[in-house]
């Protein structure tokens, strides 16, 4: 049986990422990592790759460029429905709410960590030369994929409670995860960064990259599944509530 | 107490419409809508069953608020709204039984139109989804195209491809949002015929549209909607009748006016008569015989007409009718 028999809004959803642009503009950001460890090659020709990698995760990818790319198709797989009103034509079919919520979440999840898995094993592979461990390029991944999925479930959210979507992900990302969350330490401890931060330290296991009040594996992975969990229940039920004018 | 309940019936402000007997499948019960401060629907109810039903009103009557309702699209803010005896808001299983061909004319424009009818088949998890929608595109007769991207489809394409997936899978009952928009002649034909053929198979079809002549031709009983409220239910032809009964203002511009309104003095039901400039304007109680009298008069005289036009033939005067009646 084909993906759209199983799979329908999921293909559907693939189909519509296929032929906007924003696709494009998340493997831009998914290529950036590239650029940063080109730099570092040719800048460090002796640093170490591993701290190079890891403050990269820590401080830049995790707080600002994950959530900046998952905020393109998360918004987009439902927002743009709602915009010009094609939402009609699944809404109106004996589909369950959560059905369409979860494809809609595992679409814009799959491309998105597929273009970053592209773009981080290129980033790994230049700045250690190819020959970086693989623990690194795993907790890469963990993180990303981590980060990933609770960013795309609470935009998801966002894109069904409010008209800007868009906008209003992009004031949090630059406020709450880049500046606030860095900051203050109680808000980092709210902050999905700090989640996808303790997945990294704690699969790369490595006692030079240190992050401050880490979580255990167990636990980080507790709490970015239960976010995801809510963010989808939020999701189906404002769905289910919500008139399409 | 039985004739208190069909006194308070009868006293109540908003025009019901029930179809005398047979089943009901769309109940409609003393709903109201409003966005703030603006009322879209106020305080309508009907209830129609099996066959086709027109909904008439002018742009920003509330057809559409009432159709989005009937769909479970939106939720009145008061009164209900049930659909083949069950509550239409958050029941998905009931889109089993229910089509809707929406108002917008957008598609996904990525898809070929065989492939948005199928996602509608495989969506009401039919058997045969493939069957299904070569079936529902034959029926719209659009399967020439059917493999083109709906993105390339001019608009009466579009609302073909829309109906096709909205009856794929065979719904009982079918709503449609100003389906013949954008259509040509021949494509409204082929869409009438077919809107008729669901009536007739015993399918419940409500048909918006702004166009008086329109529905006469595709449903024979229609609610007119004026202002957000049921103005008149019932029968076509006895509302239009109604409409008759007013007296109609028709201008003729002719190339003789005077000798053509001293002509047509003599119709029976006219009542007034005036030559402004090289028009004719004439009041009369029977606009069908004048019709059917001026080109006649003006041959016999060998006067040339220029222009007929109903100078109170649009959609609002004939509200303004029902509604004064």
């Amino acid at each position: 049986m084909s993906i759209t028999h199983r799979a329908p809004i999921l293909w559907l959803t693939l189909r519509q990422f296929r032929a906007g642009r924003a696709i494009l503009l998340v493997a831009l950001f998914a290529a950036t990592p590239v650029l940063f460890a080109a730099i570092f090659r040719w800048s460090s020709a002796t640093g170490d790759a591993t701290e190079f990698l890891s403050n990269f995760f820590l401080e830049i990818l995790a707080p600002t460029i994950l959530p900046l790319a998952t905020l393109i198709l998360a918004t987009n797989a439902l927002g743009n429905e709602i915009a010009d009103r094609t939402l009609v034509y699944i809404v109106l079919k004996p589909v369950a709410r959560g059905r369409l919520i979860v494809e809609k979440f595992i679409a814009s999840t799959l491309v998105t960590v597929l273009a970053f898995t592209f773009g981080l094993v290129a980033t790994w592979a230049v700045a250690t030369g190819g020959s970086g461990s693989g623990r690194l390029l795993g907790a890469l991944l963990a993180g990303t994929l981590a980060g990933v999925a609770a960013y795309g479930a609470l935009f998801l959210l966002i894109s069904l409670l409010v008209p800007r979507a868009l906008l209003v992900g992009i004031i949090y990302v630059l406020i709450w995860e880049s500046a606030l969350a860095r900051f203050i330490p109680g808000i980092k401890m709210l902050s999905v960064r700090h989640f996808a931060q303790s997945v990294f330290v704690r699969i790369l296991d490595n006692p030079a990259i240190r992050l401050d009040r880490a979580l255990q594996l167990s636990s980080a992975t507790i709490v970015l599944v239960v976010l995801v969990v809510a963010a989808l229940a939020l999701a189906t039920l404002r769905l289910r509530q919500m008139n399409l004018p | 107490m039985v004739e208190v309940q069909q006194q308070a019936e009868e006293q109540r402000p908003a025009a019901g419409y029930v179809p005398p007997d047979g089943p009901r499948t769309i109940e409609v019960t003393e709903v109201s809508k409003w966005y703030g401060d603006v009322v879209a629907v106020s305080n309508v109810s009907f209830a129609i069953g099996p066959g086709v039903t027109g909904l008439l009103g002018p742009n920003g009557a509330g057809k559409s608020t009432i159709l989005k309702m009937l769909a479970g699209l939106l939720a009145p803010s008061m009164g209900t709204v049930r659909v083949l005896g069950e509550p239409v808001r958050a029941n998905p299983r009931l889109y089993r039984r229910i089509g809707l061909v929406p108002e917008q004319e957008v598609v996904y424009p990525f898809l070929t139109g065989r492939e948005f009818v199928r996602l509608n088949a495989i969506l009401q998890r039919l058997p045969d989804p493939d069957a299904a929608t070569a079936e529902a595109i034959a029926r719209v007769e659009m399967t020439a195209a059917a493999d083109r991207p709906v993105g390339g489809y001019s608009k009466g394409m579009r609302q073909r491809i829309k109906v096709a997936a909205a009856l794929v899978h065979q719904p009982d009952v079918l709503i449609l949002d100003e389906p013949l928009t954008g259509t040509d002649p021949l494509q409204r034909l082929q869409l009438i015929k077919l809107i008729r053929a669901l009536g007739a198979e015993g399918r419940t079809v409500i048909v918006s549209s702004h166009i008086l002549h329109e529905v006469e031709r595709l449903a024979d009983q229609i609610l007119v909607l004026v202002n957000g409220k049921l103005a008149a239910a019932g029968d076509y032809r006895a509302i239009r009748d109604k409409i008759d009964e007013h007296a109609r203002r028709v201008r003729v511009r002719a190339d003789d006016p005077r000798t053509l309104a001293a002509a047509l003095i003599r119709l029976p039901a006219l009542e007034s008569v005036r030559v402004d400039g090289d028009a004719v304007l004439i009041e009369t109680g029977d606009v069908r015989d004048l019709y059917r009298a001026v080109p006649k008069v003006a041959r016999e005289l060998g006067i040339r007409l220029y222009e007929v036009a109903a100078l109170d033939d649009s959609l609002a005067s004939v509200f303004a009718y029902v509604t004064a009646r």
